[in-house]
């Protein structure tokens, strides 16, 4: 695969509409059939490919447009990184391999790394050099991070020392670093202790366990740390700092990463209907009264998350907080996808060999999706914390009487 | 009057005013709310209203919904709007007269139906043709539908004789609705977030089991998922009024129907939260489901919602 690479990028102060149509015209010139759902050809990519192909949508101006320009990005606004996003959601490419870097560990450097860890990491992430897995989750501590276990010791030449096992560890098996939640105390501390680490994944003590998921594939794992020693500059800010900077960043992140998905949602929706279309057998059942309005209610949910991310998006640019209200996406986003998946397969589930081509295309699609939309209502906060959030953040209900 | 040095959010305070002011006098409603300017908002400059767009009324119509207001507000305004200029126009601005619409019948079909507050307003609204006419209530016998809410009920008209007092033409009949789609949402969204914040109140106040009953987590995933899905619909109306990256405009069906499906939920909901209370007449919150369900009936939202699924099949 080779794209066009050589581009100059709108600007933005111009024309409202300049950078999406750059996007979407980039999209159209080199984005390949074999990347997209919905094509006959499409394959899944290599992990090589799907590397070339990230890099090049940033080289592209679409990834990274938030992001300062000594650090690799594009110093653009969060509305180039929405416009961005609308075009990439329309278009059903496969979900970024390089996510955790580029919404997670990237936002956390940026927000507590020195100098060099800023320099050396974040051009890195951009240009898919580094993949970035996530080291927060353990077996005792999955929503409750504040019985994490896994447990840095300060050794007197400066260096850590580190013992404990991670869980639910997406792509830790293809991740050159990790990004490392510990505590230096005891589990007793609770919150308190708290210390992050950018982690080489090559780093002796540390062993990957696979795990098989429910959409058969094993894109997550068990880490283990066994007396793992770590250098004092693989710290990301002293302790506490690093992680209470990291709860900031996370609720940003819910807000922000992603921002395509109520597009791609729609994008996914077209596919099924096209799909049912192009087999006469099929299409009779888009003539159902139940059917024409359940795509109503899921084409009004969508709309309704456009709107979330569209006035989040105008509140921030605005220079308002975003506090808690990450999680009315997340739980909006999650549960309306859920459920879609699950209608989609309904429908879709029946195709057989005699049906069209495209229709057992999206046979394959949705039910991969199905099954892998069991695990959206879990990760990234589970519905029922974010259902806590919203209670408790923004609706502010008291647990006591006020005196 | 410029719409650059106003925003919406702007005129909700004043609305909100206004509105307890009119619920104070009972017998003043429609000139209280008249002399606050509520139904002149959207209306042109050169026939005596602010020269604002659509969007300066939802607050208005929101504020309504969520302070359970007793006034076909939402149809006052779009008829004053689409009647400026006329003798009608300028009575229904000045509250000189109350208007409803129906959204069924036709006056060739020689009725109409589903019209709120039609007992008690003085014109109506009806299909003609392509367009609409407008019709003096006092030219025809109004039945009242009161099933579901005998204190406002619902109104039905043979129209054999009826005095047409003005007619709007295919393009403004459109308009019209479009506004009617556009405030009723909002107004429905308020009804939402009214029923929301009253049972959030009421939950952090109520004692059961030595603790408040906000304190229980199932009532405050409850009452989360009633946030979430107001800001949601609120958020849909919002950006369905704002134009795209390209200055294109949007649709604006899918802000309807979101809005009541939510309203729907959230305030049979509350009136759950609020235990046996929910249930009497003392408490108010069945003016609100009794609304919610009469706009969903008089606009067809389970219809609207196929008909967005049918148009999505088509397009796709």
């Amino acid at each position: 695969m080779s794209f066009d690479t050589n581009v100059t990028l709108p600007d933005p102060a111009t024309d409202r509409g300049a950078f999406r149509a750059h996007a979407r015209k980039w999209l159209a010139e080199n984005l390949p059939s074999t990347l997209q759902a919905d094509s006959l050809d499409f394959k899944y990519p290599s992990l090589e490919e799907a590397r070339v192909w990230e890099a090049a949508m940033h080289k592209a101006g679409l990834w990274g447009m938030t992001w300062p320009k000594e650090y690799g990005g594009h110093g653009l606004s969060l509305r180039e990184h929405l416009a961005v996003n609308k075009e990439v959601g329309a278009l059903l490419m496969p979900e970024s391999v390089g996510s955790i870097g580029k919404e997670l560990a990237g936002p956390v450097i940026m927000a507590v790394g020195t100098e060099a860890q800023k320099n050396h990491f974040l051009p890195n992430i951009l240009t898919m050099s580094h993949m970035w897995c996530q080291g927060f989750s353990e077996p005792e501590a999955g929503s409750d991070l504040a019985r994490l276990r896994t447990r840095a010791v300060q050794q007197e030449d400066g260096s850590w020392r580190v013992n404990g096992q991670k869980i639910w560890t997406s792509g830790a098996a293809k991740a050159d670093y990790c990004l490392l939640l510990t505590r230096t105390g005891t589990v007793a501390d609770k919150h308190r202790g708290m210390l992050m680490f950018a982690v080489p994944m090559n780093t002796p003590g540390i062993r990957v366990v696979n795990i098989k998921s429910i959409d058969g594939k094993d894109s997550f794992a068990e880490v283990f740390f066994d007396d793992v020693v770590i250098a004092d500059d693989a710290r990301l800010g002293a302790p506490d700092e690093g992680w209470s900077a990291a709860i900031r960043v996370l609720s940003i992140e819910r807000a922000t990463n992603r921002m395509y998905r109520p597009w791609r949602f729609e994008a996914e929706l077209k596919f099924l209907v096209k799909a049912l279309k192009s087999d006469p057998d099929l299409a009779q059942k888009l003539e159902e009264a139940d059917v024409q309005k359940r795509i109503g209610q899921i084409v009004t949910e969508i709309d309704g998350l456009k709107g979330l991310i569209e006035r989040a998006v105008d509140q921030m640019m605005g220079g308002a907080p975003i506090g808690a209200r990450g999680s009315l996406s997340k739980l909006s986003w999650s549960e309306t996808h859920q459920s879609f998946m699950g209608f989609a397969y309904e429908l879709i589930s029946g195709v057989t060999p005699l049906n069209s081509a495209l229709a057992q295309r999206a046979k394959k699609h949705f039910t991969t999706g199905y099954l892998f939309a069991r695990a959206e209502t879990i990760y990234a906060g589970t519905s029922e914390v974010q259902c806590d959030i919203i209670a408790q953040r923004i609706l502010n209900l008291p647990t006591e009487l006020k005196a | 009057m410029s719409d650059d040095s106003l925003s919406p959010e702007e005129f909700a305070e004043a609305a909100g005013a206004a509105i307890l002011d009119a619920q104070s006098r009972p017998d003043a409603t429609r000139d209280v709310l008249a002399e606050a300017g509520l139904f002149s908002v959207s209306v042109d400059e050169d026939h005596g209203g602010m020269g604002l767009g659509i969007a300066f009324s939802v607050p208005v119509a929101q504020t309504a919904g969520e302070k359970q207001l007793r006034f076909p507000i939402v149809e006052q305004i779009v008829l004053a709007r689409a009647f400026a200029g006329t003798e009608q126009g300028e009575a229904l601005l000045g509250g000189a007269l109350t208007g409803t619409i129906a959204f069924a019948g036709a006056l060739e079909a020689g009725f109409a139906a589903r019209a709120a507050f039609a007992t008690t307003a003085d014109v109506m609204l009806v299909a003609e043709g392509e367009g609409a006419a407008l019709i003096d209530l006092a030219s025809v016998t109004v039945e009242a539908d009161a099933t579901l809410d005998p204190e406002a009920p619902s109104g039905f008209a043979r129209l054999e004789g009826a005095t047409v007092l003005a007619r709007l033409d295919a393009a403004g009949y459109a308009a019209l609705k479009r506004d009617v789609t556009i405030l009723f949402a909002a107004f429905v969204n308020g009804a939402a977030e009214g029923a929301l914040n009253r049972s959030a109140e009421y939950l952090a106040q109520r004692v059961q089991f030595g603790r408040p009953l906000s304190a229980k987590q199932a009532v405050r995933h409850h009452l989360a998922r009633m946030k979430l899905g107001t800001e949601a619909a609120i958020a849909r109306l919002r950006r369905a009024l704002l134009d795209n990256e390209f200055a294109e405009s949007r649709a604006i069906e899918t802000a309807l129907t979101g809005a009541l499906s939510n309203a729907v939920f959230v305030v049979e909901k509350a009136v759950h939260l609020h235990g046996g209370m929910g249930f009497t007449e003392e408490l108010p919150l069945h003016y609100s489901l009794r609304d919610v369900r009469k706009i969903e009936t008089a606009l067809q939202a389970g219809a609207q919602t196929r008909a967005i699924g049918r148009a999505f099949i088509d397009a796709a």
